[in-house]
């Protein structure tokens, strides 16, 4: 592990560096929007981070589009120095097309489509029973 | 063993600082627009065909568009601040009028003008497993400050697992969102639509319309080049060349009008306001724009130059002959006069 110190932040031991989603606009209750963030793994979650590289709004706007932004060349250098992205990060960038696709947003959308036909056969045997009883 | 943990602590605090001198000294993009080269026209035209951007069609363009002082520094609505008033000699008030002219000769630089941009219709991958994972697509935008915003990757993940590049209308709203340029709204604004130009044109209000369209939308654009077609079929139609004079504007009325061969109104309206040059040079750049039509090619073969090619141009070309005619007695009565009375 590359250790990154200076004297202005504090000296972590055994510290490393990670690109993940810190939760920004706490002032706002239930509007959520994260900032993709790089900083030390034992800092707060919202606390003081090294850089922003990005941003990502879980709601989607009027165009029914959720927006994400990604300063792919300093999340470059933050890989390249050995930060490690968590697993909402990495499914963002997998979807991005910047990584391969992480395993579980397949699964997730395998899981998303069994249980949509399940609701859809259940529909549809609620109906049969319905024609049956009249 | 401290003295160990200190100097490699020292060593690392080095390379930090060299880093980050290294990063403040990437360059800073700059943000003002200038003249892009023309694009390719379509394969049918010929290369020869002269682009507005060529050097003797802005001279010309430039000239005719002229330079009234007083119009183009008309007051704007700003915060009101009380006049301020110089004591200046008459030489001073000279280079002052020099450092306005420069100025405005800046104020007046023509915007681009481009063709239509083609349509993205980009698809970088199709995965069917990622079907039904979400409801919303997902947009990604790279916020790589260096890069041209033409070259900027914005792509966008479709709930049915389709990853394409952005379309040009997304491209400009999320560049928007981003890097906000100031006046520019993200979607556009109401007076664009076509019954508000209507009544926008009928206010006389042309020049401020294209003032906007030009803050709102890219110079390549389809609505751009509409609400650019409007604004000229309008000032066509009604004659309201004046509008247009000392702006930036005028450049491009006038190859919207040569291209469309319709600028028969404008040499009528340029003769009545006794601008025999502006009409001159109008039609000199209609016989470059249009080399193989008859009129060119007469003036050509005769050399005319001056009063003899609105002749030739009024004989061929134009359907409202009997008025250049008209007019070009009139004016040539005026000289007459002039000199006769001098």
């Amino acid at each position: 592990m590359v250790h990154l110190s200076s004297l202005l932040l504090k000296n972590y031991h055994g510290g490393y560096v990670v690109i993940r989603l810190a939760l920004a606009g706490h002032k706002q209750a239930n509007r959520p929007f994260y900032r993709i963030v790089a900083a030390y793994n034992k800092r707060a979650r919202d606390g003081k981070y090294l850089e922003q590289l990005g941003s990502y709004d879980p709601l989607p706007n009027i165009y029914n589009e959720k927006l994400v932004s990604f300063n792919f060349d300093r999340i470059k250098y933050w890989i390249g120095c050995g930060a490690h992205p968590t697993k909402p990060v990495a499914k963002l960038l997998g979807l991005a097309g910047f990584f391969p696709l992480h395993p579980m947003t397949i699964t997730e959308a395998e899981r998303r489509r069994a249980q949509t036909e399940l609701i859809a056969t259940e529909d549809v045997l609620q109906e049969g029973q319905k024609e049956a009883e009249v | 063993m401290a003295a160990l943990g200190t100097a490699r602590r020292l060593l690392r605090t080095c390379s930090r600082v060299k880093n980050v001198q290294r990063g403040e000294q990437r360059s800073v993009r700059c943000g003002l627009r200038t003249l892009c080269s023309g694009t390719r026209d379509h394969a049918l035209s010929d290369n020869t065909r002269p682009q507005f951007t060529d050097p003797a069609v802005q001279d010309l363009l430039t000239r005719m568009t002229g330079l009234d002082l007083q119009k183009v520094f008309r007051p704007i609505k700003e915060e009101l601040k009380p006049p301020t008033y110089k004591l200046m000699t008459d030489q001073q008030l000279e280079e002052a009028v020099e450092l306005a002219t420069q100025q405005a000769e800046k104020l007046l630089q023509m915007p681009p003008l481009l063709s239509e941009r083609k349509p993205i219709s980009d698809v970088l991958s199709v995965d069917k497993i990622l079907d039904g994972m979400d409801t919303a697509k997902y947009v990604f935008t790279d916020i790589t400050y260096n890069i041209l915003h033409r070259e900027r990757f914005i792509v966008v993940r479709e709930p049915d697992g389709t990853l394409r590049k952005a379309s040009w209308e997304e491209r400009d709203r999320l560049v928007q969102v981003y890097f906000p340029k100031e006046g520019r709204k993200l979607t556009a604004p109401l007076i664009f639509k076509e019954g508000n130009l209507k009544m926008v044109f009928s206010q006389d209000r042309h020049e401020d319309v294209l003032d906007l369209c030009l803050v709102q939308f890219e110079p390549d654009s389809s609505d751009y080049i509409r609400v650019h077609a409007a604004t000229y079929e309008d000032l066509d139609k009604h004659g309201k060349y004046e509008l247009l004079r000392s702006t930036r504007h005028f450049g491009g009325m006038t190859w919207y009008l040569l291209g469309a061969r319709r600028a028969d109104g404008l040499i009528v309206d340029m003769l009545k306001r006794d601008l025999l040059q502006d009409a001159v040079s109008l039609v000199s750049l209609f016989h470059m724009v249009h080399p193989h039509s008859e009129s060119a090619q007469e003036a050509a073969s005769q050399q005319a130059a001056g009063a003899d090619l609105l002749k030739i141009y009024a004989d061929k070309e134009s359907q409202k002959s009997g008025y250049i005619e008209l007019a070009l007695q009139a004016y040539e009565q005026l000289t007459t006069k002039k000199s006769s009375a001098e």
